[in-house]
């Protein structure tokens, strides 16, 4: 491992972390600590508008049509025959006619956007919020477009976003791990933990998961039970005894910055030990704020725990934090799949989702944190305005919406258009590559430039594509 | 590590330094690229139309049987742009003309003298370090008497141009240390140490490496290694990640191959045609589980309907990772980054990407039958054959069948609709729980389901010709007979390999003649050109380029084709490779340090001739790697001490140059085992099928827990080798120490340094279990505290214990007791590093 002359203790404090972090990050907690961040943050290329985001990640192909992306004609041919013009390709079913979504529609804000009744929370929040009516998946399987969305790839292997920018920006806090993941209790989405994957990245830049509202939240971060030898008096004198013994040892082998910072990884594992308690226990939240993010509600208590808990680490500095919304594919339904039977399904997890991400939205605010903080919604692609067997609704890669809201974005804005049926992308279709692209622009970093050589090829999140959207950007 | 803007600027440097290569002008490379996309296909490398190959600027200049198909200098008595231009061109003779302007692209390259082309023909590529022609490089005169063997000759002229000076040698127990983790992946025993250290006659040190080399732990560990390599995982990755059960028996042939030290060419050549190539021999199926050891999409291929665009792409994404696997591990090429475009910086065509694309057409990656006697083997795969061509046979017959249509097959395919559609409302919605009504439901619509769909096939099939309907009956009775014959073999196995034939699940169906590949444009499935025919890469000098097989008649002649291709003795790529691999896990780095990139964006050797030296001794070595291990080993400079010195330090800090050894951190396999080791817990029971160590649950997408798995349980004792590898989640202990993941071609390790991982050792609950029985075994024959912890650092570290140490340690075991001072021990640098 190469070693240099600059702020050994920092770099050393770094490499703790994750066993050399880049230089980018370097040079910008070197900038952090002298202080030349004030109130607005430097970006690693160009001045960056957001510092952290937060992604909700709805897992199994959220319905644009039946929550965002209004179109009345699916009213006025309700029950007719689904004829969009040309060969109508689905994933599982031959296509069945026209279904209007089962939930109403009403405008919202001063903006005036269109928002069903099935997410009326969000809906009091569309003048903070720029939508993306018109993103287009290059996949109709839910593994490899869960890729995509979340790394830019459709097959495996690849960095996930939240990596990506923990290796660009490094992080925020020397007291918790830059990227941090909140599965769905239920269990993981398509694909795994490898969603959220560092790839060929160093392995500091994986998402760390914390099981919130588990007791072994954070795997390793205490003994297991089993461990009955170990007593805190005998933990504390342990560690003590652990770093003599590694001293002597690096006294004979100068030179080798690795034996320090393992020393130093140590130490920091003890930090963790102790934040991360008191940032998983929501106990002292008010009220109002349990209320706020309906922990009360059985429907919406497991993911509005876990927005609480992302609010709690971005406050902390977490850069990126990862919420899921939803499992894997299976039987019952426990994500947003509804080929079946949409009412049921989507309203199940509809409700869960929409008053806690309201809530988040709010909560940023009202915290001043939501003027650097992106919340960045989003799902592998979209589902079709036809039915599917009477009741559901078959894959849609053609259109399918994401939004952001916080910082930087402008409140109030929709960039690009479906078609009237909200069957396939019409103006300004756009992928991946360029929510991504437009996010990382807004934290500072130029999609191009932000690279890592694996195998042969400069990767980069955005593969060879990838053009920021100005017209969301305030 | 270094930063992005970091890395490029060392690659700019290093290609300044070390590149031989001359530039390739802008002309010539429009001028392949031109060629490539629209000539190549019919006029490849070593048998083209014509006698002529347009694969390379050179070959066009030999020209073929009508002689040149280029004079530098004089467009218009070239052939080439003859046959190219004109209001009616000749060339090519299918799909559009070229455009005025790769014409004129043409023209004025060669007007200009057709720059890039010397006169001998020799093509720009050939001036790249790797595509060089191998020959043994002469060995430097022995300096300051340093030397023990050839290896410390090319090193120390490295040495005394750099103005360095080696190391000492380290001490035995050093050297024992390094070598058990090196070869054997553990640490060596108390009493290995004491032998080794005490043992003063001549050849004590040879002795120890031989030794190792026959020992059945070094198969183990250097198996684990290429393994790493090939992305070998045991379930599917994506969606639905399914488990694998029967991936096993290629890990076991990778072990035996490394430790029956296989001649590399024969090991090449069965991982990729071993079906093919020895179809009486079971070693040469289960070989190809290489093939298919990458990650694959289960929903893609075995849910979504023929004819899809996501289907295709399936397909193009499978066969583009058994490509890429084939050549970065047996040819360091990135091969892979040509799929949308000729190579940015190696000469890999676009057209060679497809060639090797369409060698992989017909195989895909499943369950298949074999059996260990290979007498039997030979008629089981016989009548698996004989099975295949029956089933291809039905397969046409069954197509003229779904044509079928009547008023009652109508009806009954309607009802078979909606019997679909009834199991599906008949299921459970979120909050509900499943009935016994709808449970009876959808068993009886089951049962119904099937007859309706039997009857549908007796009406189809009763309106074809009666000799089709016959022959469907001889058919069905054949395939009976078959599987009977095979069900009556003895001693049946399965492994998951490379495959042209299996039973088919949901929409995953063999292709019965390989699937047409095509180039695509920008890599689009939705944009093809011209149909690829089996082939490799262009660039290398004396080998035929394009195969001539028809891979569409004959599958595996292809397969067949590559494997000689690329183990051919004048591959220079191949020897090369293994070369820099096998020295990369002796240093912690490759001479080269890009072990699977050898272009021009990989990092070039810091010791060319001397890696060119040990790629020869490989090549001409009978293809033995043991010959090269104990070359290496024997060398003066592998003894090296590890210890920095400043002022050498000062010259080259990162050690490029070999003045001391590398310090390694362990990896996460040799942490593992030594747990396993030291607490005198291993089972040392070799192969067979992996060892779960996570509570599985099948499911729509299976579970992997691994928190509730009991490190206690006798799954948990076997060799980290022999761990089941899941892609989606990894075992968090493990990815903390960099494990290798699955789902990616791995050529080096990251070594990390993490808080997670601090973490992972002082609490992962094999770390407390391993606590306690190392404490156990601390305590065995020793009296007292202090033999105690003496017994612990010589069994866990492979040395003595200073007075300091004993005592600190012991006093820590009196108030808090042994197993804390085993845990401690555990976590001490010195555990995990290597001098």
């Amino acid at each position: 491992m190469p070693t240099d002359n600059v702020a050994p203790t920092r770099r050393r404090l770094l490499q703790a972390w994750g066993g050399g972090l880049g230089w980018i990050a370097l040079a910008h907690l070197l900038r952090r600590d002298a202080g030349a961040s004030g109130g607005q943050s430097e970006g690693l290329h160009h001045p960056a508008k957001a510092r952290r985001v937060v992604q909700l990640f709805m897992s199994g192909a959220a319905s644009q049509c039946d929550m965002f992306d209004y179109k009345p004609l699916l009213i006025e041919r309700s029950g007719q025959p689904f004829d969009p013009g040309g060969k109508v390709e689905l994933f599982q079913s031959s296509p069945g006619p026209v279904m209007p979504s089962p939930w109403d529609w009403a405008q919202h804000g001063e903006s005036g956007k269109w928002m069903s009744s099935l997410v009326p929370h969000l809906a009091g929040c569309v003048d903070r919020m720029a939508f993306f009516p018109s993103m287009v998946s290059k996949s109709n399987v839910h593994g490899p477009a869960t890729f995509m969305q979340n790394t830019g790839f459709t097959v495996p292997g690849f960095p996930s976003m939240g990596a990506w920018i923990s290796y660009g920006l490094g992080s925020l806090t020397d007291q918790l791990p830059s990227f941090v993941v909140l599965p769905d209790a239920r269990g993981f989405a398509p694909n795994g933990p490898s969603n959220h994957s560092a790839g060929f990245l160093p392995a500091q830049h994986q998402g760390t998961m914390i099981r919130a509202g588990r007791e072994n939240a954070i795997h390793d971060l205490f003994p297991p039970r089993s461990a009955d030898f170990v007593t805190p008096a005998s933990e504390q004198a342990g560690l003590e005894v652990l770093e003599q013994l590694n001293r002597v040892h690096m006294a004979d082998r100068p030179g080798d910055s690795r034996l320090a910072a393992r020393i130093e990884a140590y130490e920091m594992a003890a930090r963790l030990q102790s934040t991360a308690p008191e940032v998983l226990d929501v106990g002292g939240e008010s009220q109002a704020t349990r209320q706020l993010y309906g922990l009360d509600d059985p429907i919406t208590a497991d993911f509005g725990l876990r927005c609480l808990t992302a609010r709690r680490l971005l406050e902390r500095g977490v850069r990126f934090v990862q919420v899921w919304s939803g499992a894997d594919n299976g039987f019952p339904r426990r994500n947003w799949d509804s080929h079946e039977d949409l009412l049921t399904d989507h309203g199940m997890m509809g409700r869960s989702m929409d008053q806690p991400a309201a809530a988040l939205i709010h909560d940023l605010g009202s915290l001043g944190l939501l003027e650097d903080t992106i919340v960045y919604w989003t799902t592998e692609f979209g589902r079709m305005p036809c039915s599917q067997g009477a009741k559901g609704r078959d894959h849609n890669p053609f259109t399918f919406t994401s939004w952001l809201a916080g910082g930087g974005v402008k409140g109030g804005t929709v960039y690009g258009a479906s078609d009237e049926w909200s069957y396939k992308a019409m103006d300004n279709p756009i992928h991946s590559y360029d929510l991504h692209a437009t996010v990382l622009h807004l934290l500072g970093i130029d999609h191009t430039q932000l690279t890592y050589r694996h195998n042969g090829i400069d990767r980069r999140l955005t593969d060879v594509h990838g053009h920021v959207i100005t017209e969301v950007i305030s | 590590m270094l930063s992005p803007s970091g890395v490029r600027a060392l690659s700019a440097l290093l290609a300044l330094s070390g590149s031989v290569a001359a530039a390739v002008p802008e002309s010539a490379r429009t001028v392949q690229t031109i060629l490539a996309g629209r000539c190549v296909a019919c006029h490849y490398a070593g048998g083209g139309q014509a006698g002529l190959s347009l694969a390379s600027l050179g070959d066009a200049l030999r020209g073929g049987s009508s002689g040149p198909a280029i004079v530098p200098g004089n467009p218009t008595a070239s052939l080439l742009l003859q046959r190219i231009s004109g209001p009616r061109p000749a060339m090519p003779p299918v799909g559009e003309p070229l455009s005025d302007k790769q014409v004129d692209a043409v023209a004025r390259w060669i007007k200009a003298g057709a720059p890039g082309v010397d006169s001998a023909g020799e093509d720009p590529a050939d001036a790249w370090w790797s595509f060089a022609p191998l020959n043994r490089p002469s060995v430097p005169a022995d300096g300051g008497g340093w030397s023990r063997n050839e290896i410390d000759r090319f090193v120390a002229a490295k040495h005394s141009e750099m103005g360095l000076r080696p190391a000492p040698e380290a001490d035995r127990t050093t050297l024992i240390r390094r070598l058990s983790y090196n070869l054997l992946g553990l640490p060596p025993s108390p009493e290995q140490v004491r032998s080794f250290v005490e043992d003063s006659s001549s050849g004590a040190y040879e002795r120890l490496v031989d030794g190792m080399l026959a020992s059945p732990r070094y198969g183990e560990r250097w198996g684990r290694h290429w393994l790493d390599v090939v992305h070998y995982g045991e379930s599917h990755g994506y969606d639905k990640d399914k488990a694998r059960r029967n991936a096993w028996p290629y890990r076991d042939y990778v072990i035996r191959s490394f430790n029956g030290d296989k001649p590399y060419a024969r090991f090449i050549r069965e991982q990729i045609a071993g079906d093919v190539l020895w179809p009486a021999d079971p070693e040469g199926l289960i070989a190809t589980g290489f093939v298919a050891a990458g990650p694959w999409d289960y929903v893609g291929h075995a849910e979504l309907r023929e004819g899809t665009k996501d289907k295709q792409l399936a397909r193009l994404l499978d066969r583009d990772d058994m490509v890429a696997a084939t050549m970065s591990t047996f040819t360091s090429l990135t091969v892979h980054c040509a799929r949308c475009h000729d190579h940015k910086f190696d000469p890999i065509l676009q057209a060679d990407y497809y060639a090797l694309q369409a060698v992989f057409a017909g195989v895909d990656r499943a369950d298949q039958p074999y059996f260990d006697d290979p007498e039997v083997h030979a008629k089981g795969r016989d009548v698996w054959r004989k099975m295949r061509k029956a089933h291809e046979a039905l397969a046409r017959i069954e197509a003229q069948m779904a044509e079928a249509t009547s008023d009652e097959i109508s009806r009954l395919d309607k009802r078979s609709e909606k019997i679909s559609q009834q199991v599906a409302d008949s299921l459970p919605k979120v909050g509900e729980v499943d009935t016994e009504e709808s449970i009876a439901l959808r068993t009886a619509l089951g049962k119904e389901s099937v007859q309706v769909k039997t009857r549908r096939n007796e009406l189809a099939l009763a309106r074809l010709p009666v000799p089709t309907q016959e022959e469907h009956e001889a058919l069905t009775l054949e395939i009976e007979s078959l599987e009977s014959q095979l069900g009556a073999l003895p001693g049946r196995r399965t492994v998951y390999s490379a495959a042209t034939y299996f039973e088919p699940y949901g929409t995953f169906t063999p292709a019965w003649s390989p699937r047409p590949v095509h180039l695509l444009a920008k890599g689009s499935v939705e944009a093809p050109l011209e149909r690829a025919l089996p082939g490799a890469v262009s660039a290398v000098a004396g080998l035929a380029a394009r195969f001539g097989t028809d891979s569409r008649s004959d599958e595996g002649s292809g397969r067949a084709a590559l494997a000689a291709w690329i183990s051919d003795s004048r591959n220079p790529l191949t020897w090369r490779s293994i070369a820099n691999r096998v020295w990369h896990y002796h240093f912690g780095r490759g001479l080269a340090d890009s072990p699977n990139d050898f272009g021009r964006m990989g990092s070039a050797p810091t010791h060319p001739e001397l890696l060119d030296w040990l790629a020869v001794e490989v090549r001409d070595g009978g293809g033995s790697l043991k010959r090269l291990h104990r070359k290496i080993l024997l060398s003066a400079t592998y003894r090296q001490a590890s210890s920095e010195r400043s002022g050498q330090r000062a010259t080259d800090a990162g050690n490029r140059w070999l003045w001391r050894m590398n310090r390694n951190r362990l990896d996460a396999e040799a942490v593992r085992d030594t747990l396993l080791a030291i607490s005198g817990q291993m089972d040392l029971s070799m192969g067979g099928p992996s060892a779960e160590q996570f509570v599985f649950k099948d499911d729509h997408s299976p579970v992997y827990d691994y928190a509730h798995f009991d490190v206690a349980s006798p799954a948990a004792r076997r060799r980290s080798v022999y761990r089941f590898l899941v892609r989606s989640v990894q075992d968090p202990f493990m990815e903390s120490l960099d494990c290798a993941d699955p789902s990616l071609l791995v050529p080096r390790r990251s070594s990390t340094l993490t808080a997670v991982q601090a973490l992972a050792l002082l609490n992962d609950p094999l770390v407390i279990e391993s606590s306690r029985h190392f404490a156990d075994r601390m305590r065995e024959g020793a009296p007292d505290l202090a033999s105690q912890v003496e017994r612990g650092i010589r069994l866990a570290l492979g040395r003595d214990a200073s007075d300091e140490e004993t005592s600190l340690l012991a006093s820590h075991g009196r108030q808090h007791g042994l197993e804390n001072v085993a845990r401690l021990i555990i976590n001490s640098n010195e555990f995990l590093f290597v001098d």
